[in-house]
């Protein structure tokens, strides 16, 4: 099969989901198609070396480093080295206003503000679990951590959702407050 | 199990990634404690929410266009290569190769492109670099709808100094230009607009070795030819072929002496 034929059996098909990773992580939709477009060229230069059933991941690992290449070339602040520090960066749930989070309850944006919200490295694993259900070993490649550092982000990520105020979850925590 | 075993569980269990056996104890704990079963369903009510309330962004057409209509110029690109020399459209002729040319084009597709631009068909030659702009947002480096503006532009960094007809009578509105690579040489190229399609002319100086005049579909695209003016016009575009022949022919003409 030829390179081109081979782009468009394999990488293709994953363009939704290409477009959706770059989408959540730049949080900017002409951003993610630019990030999509460098990724497609990228992915057109090594499309020999890609085996069929692995192809979802190793576009969506090219899609998320053309994102990292893209933004520390445009938006170098937003690259935080630690969890931590992330956390702490990110929205201070004290800070919001509790009228307007009451205002925002009714707002069906309201979870994918708070999904917006999350630190870069919680995003991510989110995404990759929640819409393109990949398994953890599959998000360990495409993030490049450990499996273990997937599930503890993964954790938190869905805690950060979970505690946010933008957003009233039922259930609560582990004290099953709902209902 | 207990419940610190189960907490650190219950996630994997939710995600389906634990084992059978892992999975049978976890639900066996879970009928028995309430806490850990309000705490999965917490996890699939967070699941549940988000597939249902935040979007899953689907390409844009106009993107998604874009990279198929890569991927099938390449495509077109490799069926040329293949084919025999005798079917070949050699627009221009001689030119020899600027090295630095060649290290230019590299970060696009990689050498396997390279090597076959050495004999490829300038038609499709042009759709790819037509394509290729688009796609990397490079369609314009000079952007003016004045056309004193584009050719000292294109004449400072050229051997050649490419007229440039202002053909807004006509409805198409010059938006600007850049200088792409068309057989192996730097080529002024003019970028119009009609409606909301671009249209890419690369404008080169007459050769004695001229292949005849020609329309072509190359992949969706059409490539009209016309010479005039001393010059050689290839326009690529996705407009209607009878529109874009005509435009080029007029191009020609308008860039002649009047």
């Amino acid at each position: 099969m030829s390179d081109p034929k081979r782009f468009e059996a394999l990488v293709v098909p994953h363009l939704d989901a290409a477009y959706n990773l770059a989408r959540w992580l730049a949080r900017d939709a002409h951003d993610a198609e630019d990030v999509v477009q460098d990724a497609c060229v990228r992915a057109l230069k090594y499309i020999a070396s890609v085996e069929r059933g692995d192809a979802r991941a190793w576009f969506l690992t090219i899609v998320r480093n053309a994102f990292y290449d893209w933004l520390r070339r445009n938006r170098p602040a937003e690259i935080v080295p630690g969890e931590d520090e992330a956390i702490e960066r990110a929205v201070d749930p004290a800070a919001i206003d509790p009228e307007q989070a009451a205002v925002r309850l009714s707002d069906a944006r309201a979870l994918s503000d708070a999904i917006a919200a999350l630190p870069l490295q919680f995003r991510e694993v989110l995404i990759l679990r929640e819409f393109e259900d990949m398994s953890y070993k599959e998000i360990a490649r495409v993030a490049d951590i450990p499996v273990g550092t997937v599930m503890s982000r993964l954790a938190r990520a869905r805690g950060l959702l979970q505690r946010s105020p933008l957003l009233q979850l039922i259930g609560g925590q582990a004290s099953g407050s709902a209902s | 199990m207990n419940c610190n075993d189960a907490a650190a569980l219950i996630a994997a269990y939710a995600d389906g990634e634990t084992s059978l056996l892992q999975s049978h104890s976890i639900r066996r704990h879970l009928q028995g404690c309430a806490a850990c079963a309000a705490q999965l369903e917490a996890l699939t009510t967070l699941r549940t929410r988000i597939r249902a309330e935040a979007p899953r962004h689907s390409a844009p057409p106009a993107l998604r266009a874009r990279v198929l209509a890569t991927a099938d110029a390449l495509s077109q690109t490799s069926a040329t290569r293949r084919r025999a020399d005798g079917d070949r459209w050699r627009w221009m002729g001689g030119g020899a190769l600027a090295g630095s040319a060649a290290t230019l084009l590299a970060w696009f597709v990689g050498t396997a492109i390279i090597e076959a631009r050495v004999n490829e068909d300038v038609a499709v030659e042009a759709v790819t670099s037509h394509v290729r702009a688009t796609l990397g947002n490079h369609l314009i480096q000079v952007a003016s709808s004045n056309q004193h503006t584009v050719k000292p532009w294109l004449s400072a960094r050229l051997d050649y100094s490419p007229p440039v007809p202002d053909m807004t009578a006509d409805g198409y509105t010059l938006v600007g230009g850049r200088v792409d690579y068309l057989d192996r040489r730097p080529i002024a190229t003019l970028v119009y607009r009609v409606r909301d399609h671009n249209i890419d002319v690369f404008v080169s100086p007459s050769r004695s070795r001229l292949a005849p005049s020609d329309l072509r579909a190359v992949r969706g695209f059409n490539v009209a030819h016309a010479s005039g003016a001393d010059m050689e016009w290839l326009a690529v575009s996705d407009v209607n072929a009878a529109e874009l022949t005509a435009f080029v022919q007029k191009l020609a003409v308008d860039a002649g002496p009047r």
